[in-house]
């Protein structure tokens, strides 16, 4: 497996030698950025609709991901094949505390990319922001292989969340995870 | 125990018969609001500081209390002894959920007001707001009487959520309580 030293943040690992890597997502991703969030499967328990046409799409990147604090796209051997981010609160009482998102297309679902991603993202997170010291996830109670990609990426379950959020128009149970700056892998 | 029909949210007896109720916190009711926000044990698990003059007490309430989409005064016996709120979201996504906080003059501490305040404030947000399904409530690990409170008030306890808030300078772990509209 290849290690290459670079400035952003580089992981090796997934099925076959691919390497994954996490970098800043540009407005020329856009088209590979369509795959995912253009993929019913991928925002089937997501917060946004497909992306039906490269403008709104490149809206989406110029408008969010660009000020974003920390959005990254991952990449299986450079490709952007999905996306991870980490917000930041700015009132000082909950700056200790950042939600992490992902999505990942379809077709690498199942080869422990998503885990990869969330453990480098967190880490990344966690080194660039010293008064950051959880980092939570809330996942919907029927998305049981994001479950398991948060358990596998070290995240601790921490309870079950009644009717938090409405998805698609309907009101939905939520599970809510976390890791620590602190936490360390048994 | 007493309840009298009124337009404004009902009244309700609390211990040696007087009368909780819930109205709008108003400008005019400062000192009355400085006698919980300058106490250092009100104040504990907040994350706000203890309020030290009368013009930050005036600015909260025309800030803050005045266009919440609910914000109300406890009320014992017609006069403000505590205040609660609940959250409004506008996103869609978002709207089915508040969050409760509340804060009560310690002199009013342990005879069931917090919680039959909290009761009737959940009742009449889930009538206003039809869209509103969930009332959260996020306690300090700590503050076991807030806790009791909630739990008399008929909130689940959903989880811990570590170190999720800095309050006074430390990070703290919270309990996530919630009530739903169809508890």
């Amino acid at each position: 497996m290849e290690e290459q030293e670079q400035q952003s943040p580089r992981t090796s690992s997934g099925s076959g030698g691919s390497i994954i890597s996490l970098r800043p997502l540009k407005l020329s991703d856009v088209d590979d950025f369509m795959a995912w969030a253009g993929d019913p499967d991928v925002a089937h328990f997501c917060r946004f609709e497909p992306y039906t046409s490269r403008e709104a799409a490149l809206a989406y990147i110029a408008g969010t991901v660009l000020p974003h604090p920390y959005f990254r796209a991952i990449c299986v051997d450079g490709r952007p094949v999905g996306q991870v981010s980490v917000t930041r609160n700015k009132s000082p009482a909950d700056a200790c505390r950042g939600e992490l998102g992902y999505a990942l297309a379809s077709g690498y679902w199942g080869r422990g990319i998503a885990t990869e991603a969330a453990r480098a993202a967190v880490a990344e997170a966690f080194s660039a922001r010293p008064e950051l010291e959880r980092v939570e996830a809330i996942v919907d109670v029927e998305n049981k292989p994001s479950q398991r990609v948060l358990e596998k990426a070290g995240f601790t379950r921490e309870g079950l969340l009644r009717k938090y959020r409405v998805l698609k128009g309907r009101t939905r149970n939520v599970v809510v995870f976390s890791r620590l700056s602190t936490d360390v892998d048994s | 125990m007493e309840e009298q029909k009124q337009k404004t949210a009902p009244t309700s007896g609390g211990s040696g018969g007087s009368k909780i109720s819930l109205r709008p916190l108003q400008l005019s009711d400062v000192d009355d609001f400085m006698v919980w926000a300058t106490d250092p044990e009100v104040a504990r698990f907040c994350r706000w500081e203890p309020y030290t003059s009368r013009d930050d007490g005036l600015a909260y309430i025309a800030g803050t209390a005045l266009p919440h989409p609910y914000f109300r005064a406890i009320c014992l016996d017609g006069r403000p002894v505590g205040c609660l709120s609940v959250t409004r979201n506008e996103d869609r996504m978002e709207a089915c959920r508040g969050e409760l906080s509340y804060a009560l003059g310690s002199g009013y501490w342990g005879r069931g007001i917090a919680a039959e305040a909290v009761r009737m404030a959940v009742a009449e947000v889930f009538g206003e707001r039809p869209e509103l399904e969930r009332v959260e409530a996020i306690v300090y690990a700590e503050n076991k009487a807030s806790q009791r409170v909630l739990e008399k008030a008929g909130f689940t306890r959903e989880g811990l959520l570590r170190k999720y808030v800095v309050i006074k300078g430390r990070t703290r772990d919270a309990f996530m309580f919630s009530r739903l509209s169809t508890d």
